[in-house]
C-alpha cells in the first residue's frame, strides 16, 4: 500500500476551494452556536438562582433533556421532526436558504445552552451570598445585583469549564454533516469520494481541527489570565 | 406515536434480528459496554504513561490526548472507517470500526477520570508503599488502583453514559444501533418524521436519565463507604 | 428615625424576636449589644429588609420598610449598610465599588459619580487608595471603603453589623475613628458591635 502524501497539490484548484468553503462555515457555525450557547445559558443560570416558583423544574427539565438525549438526536429532531411543524412557506423558505445550517446551529446552540447554564450556576453558586446581599443593600435590583456584581465573578470562577465548553461546541458541529451542513468534515468526505486521496484529505482536516482547538485552549488561558481578580 | 412504537418496537429493539445482523437498541447497548470495558484497561495505562518517569513514554501519551481532545469523534470514525479496512487488507464491518473509535476516544477520557481518582487519595499512600520498598509500579498495582478505582465508579458509570450517547454517531456509517434504525422506521412510514423522531428521543431519555439518577446513589454509596472506612480505621 | 413596633421574627418555630419596641431618634447612635445568638445581627438586618418579619412594623424616616406597595430599591438606597464580611465586590476596584450605587440607583454621570466617589473615599483616609482593588487592601482599609461605598447615596441612617469583628486588633482602631467622626457629624446610627470601648 503506497501512501501518497501531496497536500498543497491537492489544496489548490477546486478541492482547496471546497475545503475553505467548509472551514468558513464550521467557523460561522461554531459562533452562531457559542452566541446562542451563552446567551441562553446565562438566562437559565440566572433564571434558576432567582428562586422563583417553578423555575428549578422548567430549568431542570430543560437541562435534562439537553443533556441525557444524544447531540445528534436533538439535531435530527430539530431538522427532521419540528422543522415539518413549520407552515410550508416557512419550510420552502429555510430550503432555499440554506436551512439546514440555522436548524444545525440552533440545535447546537440550544444544547450546549444546557451545559453553560449549569456551568454558570455553579459559578454563581461558588460566590458567596454577602455579594448578592451587599449588591441589594446598596439599592441595585435583583436583575442588577446579578449582571453587575454575581454574574461577573461567576463568569471568572468558570472560566476554564466555560473554554471546555466551547471546545466541544466546536467539535460538536461536525454532526451537522448528517443533516448536509457543508462544514469541515462533511466537505472533506465530499471530496474524498471525488478524488480518494483519504489520507491527505483526512490529514488535512484533522490538522485544521487540531489547529483550531489548540487556538481555543490557548485563548482560554489566556483570559484565566487576564481575568485574575487583582490581589489574589 | 404509541402505535408506532407497538409496530415497531422489535425493529427498534433488535433491528433485522434475525433475518440481519443485530441492530437498534441492543446493538446501541452492546457497543457501548464492550466500548467501556474495552477503553477502562487502555484508560489505565494511558493515565499511567502520563505520569511515567519516562520522557518518551509520556509525550506520547499527552500527544494522543491533545489529539483526542481537540478532534471530533466524528474525524476518528471517519479515519477508522477508511484506515481499518485497509490495514486488515479486506472489507470490516461498520460494528468493528465504530467499537474502534468509540475505544480510543473514551480511552483519553478514562485516563482523565482514573488520573483524578488517584489523585484524590491522599499521598501518604504512595509514601508508606514507597517505604515499604515497593516499586513505582508495585505501588500502582496494588495500593494506589484498587483504592482508586472504588473511588472513581460513579464517574465511570457517568463515562458509560457518555458512550451510551456517542453510539448513536454509528448512524453516519449507517452501522445498525438505535439511531439508524429510528431512521429506517422513518423511510418507512415517510408521514411522520416527528413522532418518531421524538420517539427515539425519549428513549435515549429514559436509558440515560435512570442511568444518571443510578450515579447519582453509587455518589452517596461511595461517599458513605468512605467515611465509614476512615471511622473504622 | 427608626421605628419599631411589636416586631417577631421566627425560624420555623424558632423564635428569633419577640415583641420588639423600640426607637432611635434623629442624630442618636444606638449601640445593640447581648451575647451571641441573641438575635442583634437578625434585628438590625430587618431594618432594611436584608431578614423579613412576621409580625409587627419597622419605619425608617416614616416610611414602613416591610410594606408590600413599595419600591425596596429606593429604600435600601436610603439606608447605609456595612457587613462584617465588608462584602467589597473584588472584581472592582475601591472607587467603583463606591460609585456603583451612585451609577446604577441614582442614574448619575460617571463623570459626577467618580468626582463623588473620590470624595468619600478621601473622607475615609482611603482617597489614594481609589484605584485598589479590595485583595490589594487590608481588612481595615476595607471595612472603610465599605462604609464610603455605604455612605455614597447620602442616607439619613447607617447601620453597622458588628463592623469590626473580622478586623485583626490593630485595624479596628482606624474603622472606629471613622465611625466616631460620622456620629460627631450628626448621622443616625445603629450598631451591634462587640467593642465595648466604643459603645462607651
Amino acid at each position: 500500500m503506497v501512501i501518497r502524501f501531496l497536500p498543497l497539490e491537492l489544496m489548490q484548484g477546486e478541492s482547496g476551494q471546497v475545503l475553505l468553503k467548509g472551514l468558513l462555515a464550521t467557523l460561522e457555525l461554531t459562533a452562531l452556536a457559542w452566541l446562542l450557547a451563552f446567551a441562553v445559558g446565562i438566562v437559565l443560570a440566572v433564571i434558576r438562582t432567582s428562586g422563583l416558583k417553578g423555575t428549578d423544574t422548567v430549568v431542570g427539565a430543560y437541562v435534562a433533556y439537553h443533556r441525557n438525549v444524544p447531540l445528534l438526536v436533538q439535531i435530527l429532531f430539530w431538522y427532521f421532526g419540528i422543522a415539518t411543524l413549520l407552515p410550508m412557506v416557512v419550510q420552502k423558505w429555510l430550503n432555499v436558504h440554506g436551512g439546514g445550517f440555522f436548524a444545525g446551529a440552533i440545535a447546537v446552540g440550544l444544547c450546549m445552552a444546557a451545559y453553560v447554564g449549569e456551568d454558570l450556576r455553579s459559578g454563581i453558586r461558588a460566590v458567596s451570598k454577602g455579594q448578592l446581599e451587599a449588591a441589594r443593600a446598596i439599592g441595585l435590583t435583583f436583575v442588577q445585583s446579578m449582571r453587575f456584581v454575581v454574574v461577573p465573578q461567576a463568569l471568572r470562577n468558570v472560566i476554564p469549564a466555560l473554554v471546555n465548553e466551547t471546545l466541544l461546541l466546536f467539535k460538536n458541529t461536525s454532526l451537522l454533516m448528517a443533516i448536509g451542513v457543508g462544514e469541515l468534515t462533511y466537505a472533506s468526505r465530499q471530496i474524498e469520494t471525488q478524488t480518494f486521496r483519504t489520507f491527505e484529505i483526512f490529514a488535512i482536516t484533522t490538522v485544521c481541527y487540531l489547529v483550531i482547538s489548540i487556538f481555543i485552549m490557548l485563548g482560554g488561558r489566556a483570559l484565566e489570565r487576564h481575568y485574575k481578580v487583582a490581589g489574589r | 406515536m404509541l402505535d408506532i412504537l407497538h409496530d415497531y418496537w422489535l425493529l427498534l429493539l433488535i433491528g433485522q434480528y434475525p433475518n440481519g445482523p443485530l441492530g437498534g437498541l441492543a446493538m446501541t447497548l452492546i457497543l457501548a459496554v464492550a466500548g467501556i470495558l474495552l477503553a477502562f484497561p487502555c484508560g489505565i495505562a494511558i493515565a499511567l504513561a502520563t505520569t511515567s518517569p519516562y520522557a518518551a513514554l509520556r509525550t506520547l501519551a499527552n500527544g494522543l490526548v491533545y489529539l483526542v481532545r481537540g478532534l471530533p469523534l466524528l474525524m476518528f470514525i471517519f479515519w477508522a472507517y477508511f484506515a481499518i479496512p485497509a490495514l486488515l487488507g479486506e472489507n470490516a464491518p461498520g460494528v468493528l470500526t465504530m467499537l474502534i473509535a468509540l475505544v480510543i476516544y473514551e480511552s483519553v477520557y478514562l485516563a482523565e477520570v482514573v488520573r483524578a481518582g488517584i489523585e484524590a487519595l491522599p499521598g501518604g499512600q504512595t509514601e508508606a508503599a514507597r517505604s515499604l520498598g515497593l516499586t513505582n509500579m508495585q505501588t500502582k498495582r496494588l495500593i494506589i488502583l484498587p483504592q482508586a478505582l472504588y473511588n472513581m465508579l460513579p464517574s465511570l458509570l457517568s463515562q458509560f453514559i457518555s458512550t451510551i450517547k456517542e453510539t448513536s454517531l454509528g448512524y453516519v456509517i449507517s452501522v445498525n444501533e438505535l439511531t439508524f434504525a429510528a431512521s429506517q422506521v422513518n423511510s418507512i412510514l415517510l408521514t411522520q418524521p416527528f413522532q418518531v423522531y421524538l420517539l427515539l428521543a425519549i428513549i435515549y431519555f429514559l436509558l440515560c436519565f435512570l442511568l444518571t439518577a443510578a450515579v447519582r446513589w453509587l455518589e452517596k454509596r461511595v461517599e458513605q463507604g468512605r467515611r465509614e472506612r476512615k471511622v473504622k480505621s | 428615625m427608626i421605628v419599631f413596633t411589636g416586631v417577631e421574627k421566627r425560624y420555623g418555630d424558632y423564635r428569633a424576636l419577640i415583641e420588639i419596641n423600640a426607637a432611635v431618634g434623629r442624630g442618636e447612635v444606638v449601640i445593640v449589644c447581648g451575647p451571641s445568638g441573641s438575635g442583634k445581627s437578625t434585628l438590625i438586618r430587618t431594618v432594611n429588609r436584608l431578614e423579613e418579619i412576621e409580625s409587627g412594623t419597622i419605619t425608617v424616616d416614616g416610611v414602613d420598610t416591610h410594606s408590600s406597595e413599595l419600591d425596596i430599591n429606593r429604600i435600601r438606597s436610603g439606608i447605609g449598610f456595612v457587613f462584617q464580611q465588608f462584602n467589597l465586590f473584588p472584581h472592582l476596584n475601591a472607587l467603583q465599588n463606591v460609585a456603583l450605587g451612585l451609577l446604577k440607583v441614582k442614574r448619575m454621570h460617571r463623570g459626577e459619580a467618580q468626582e463623588r466617589a473620590q470624595a468619600l473615599l478621601s473622607r475615609v483616609g482611603l482617597g489614594h487608595k481609589a484605584g485598589a482593588f479590595p485583595g490589594e487592601l487590608s481588612g481595615g482599609q476595607q471595612q472603610r471603603v465599605a462604609i464610603a461605598r455605604a455612605l455614597a447615596q447620602n442616607p439619613p441612617v447607617m447601620l453597622f453589623d458588628e463592623p469590626t469583628s473580622a478586623l485583626d486588633p490593630e485595624m479596628v482602631g482606624e474603622v472606629l475613628a471613622v465611625m466616631r467622626e460620622l456620629a460627631a457629624e450628626g448621622m443616625t446610627m445603629m450598631c451591634v458591635t462587640h467593642e465595648m470601648g466604643f459603645a462607651r
